[in-house]
């Protein structure tokens, strides 16, 4: 049993995932690193607009790599301290 | 999930929950949570299960708003949201700044508004072409009387220049008539007609002015 599989399980069947994924959601909105993904998005759309045979997965996983970069440290550490406490208190419960 | 059912599973599968799954191809919900439980009882588990949610749900942020993006451009709407580039906007509305020539670059010289009255084919000044066309057409209380008049010049018309010369005539010594201003009320013989009436006198105003 490897850590994602049950980190994936365990989340979605207690909602936590929902939770956190709204968290996240807010909180790169609200720095502004959801614009600045999307101008890269755009960028690389418009750069590779001549050859089609790049697939969406190809272009993805360009983009990835940049766009985690630019997750400010503050939000990061944010988030990783919220999920960790998120976690950690489905132990002590039920 | 009842306390009971927890301490079942977990005698029963002994051996560890991920035995079962391996055996069965899936998990019951105990299961998945004993799993958790024993993954996250360590520190360095605990961190690892957060670094990999964290980075799982920031990588499902990207691919959302890539798909996003994407899609406007499939639909044409990514061009319709950067709109037109500014070089091409001030080209076609450069504000003009030449003399006699408005913003647009139309010339703002004076055009003549003149309409040629679709009665009696003549040209008249667009301001006055309402009122004309009010006595061309005999309409309004003091045409009637012209529109006859006009008729019997016109009967007599090249024969008997007598006739209307003495009534140009009257019409100048009663300050213009509303015939005489109807028929020179075209702009361009405005001009000439008011030097007309200074030379001869004949309107009101200048009478007053020089006597």
């Amino acid at each position: 049993m490897t850590v994602s599989n049950t980190v994936d399980q365990y989340t979605i069947m207690s909602g936590d995932r929902s939770k956190i994924k709204d968290l996240l959601c807010n909180r790169l909105t609200e720095c502004g690193w959801r614009d600045e993904v999307r101008l890269l998005c755009r960028n690389i759309l418009v750069e590779k607009n001549g050859n089609n045979s790049l697939s969406v997965e190809q272009l993805i996983a360009e983009v990835t790599p940049k766009a985690r970069t630019l997750v400010p440290d503050a939000v990061k550490k944010e988030l990783l301290m919220k999920i960790r406490t998120i976690l950690a208190e489905n132990e002590g419960d039920n | 999930m009842s306390a009971s059912n927890a301490t079942h599973t977990h005698l029963s599968s002994s051996g560890g929950a991920s035995q079962m799954a391996t055996t069965q191809g899936h998990l019951t919900a105990s299961a998945i949570t004993l799993n958790f439980r024993e993954l996250i009882k360590e520190p360095k588990g605990l961190e690892d299960a957060a670094n990999y949610l964290f980075q799982g749900l920031l990588d499902d942020v990207v691919a959302g708003i890539f798909i996003e993006i994407h899609h406007l451009r499939k639909t044409g709407n990514l061009t319709a949201l950067d709109g037109v580039g500014e070089e091409n906007a001030e080209s076609a509305y450069r504000i003009c700044e030449m003399p006699n020539l408005d913003i647009f670059g139309i010339s703002t010289a004076k055009k003549p508004m003149d309409c040629t009255c679709p009665h009696c084919d003549r040209l008249v000044a667009a301001a006055r072409f309402a009122p004309h066309l009010e006595k061309c057409m005999g309409m309004g209380r003091i045409s009637s009387r012209i529109a006859s008049r006009r008729l019997a010049t016109k009967e007599g018309a090249s024969a008997s220049s007598s006739s209307t010369s003495t009534y140009i005539q009257s019409g100048g010594n009663t300050g213009g008539t509303d015939d005489e201003d109807d028929v020179d009320w075209s702009s361009d013989k405005r001009k000439k007609k008011s030097t007309q009436n200074s030379r001869n006198n004949g309107s009101k105003k200048n009478n007053g002015k020089i006597f």
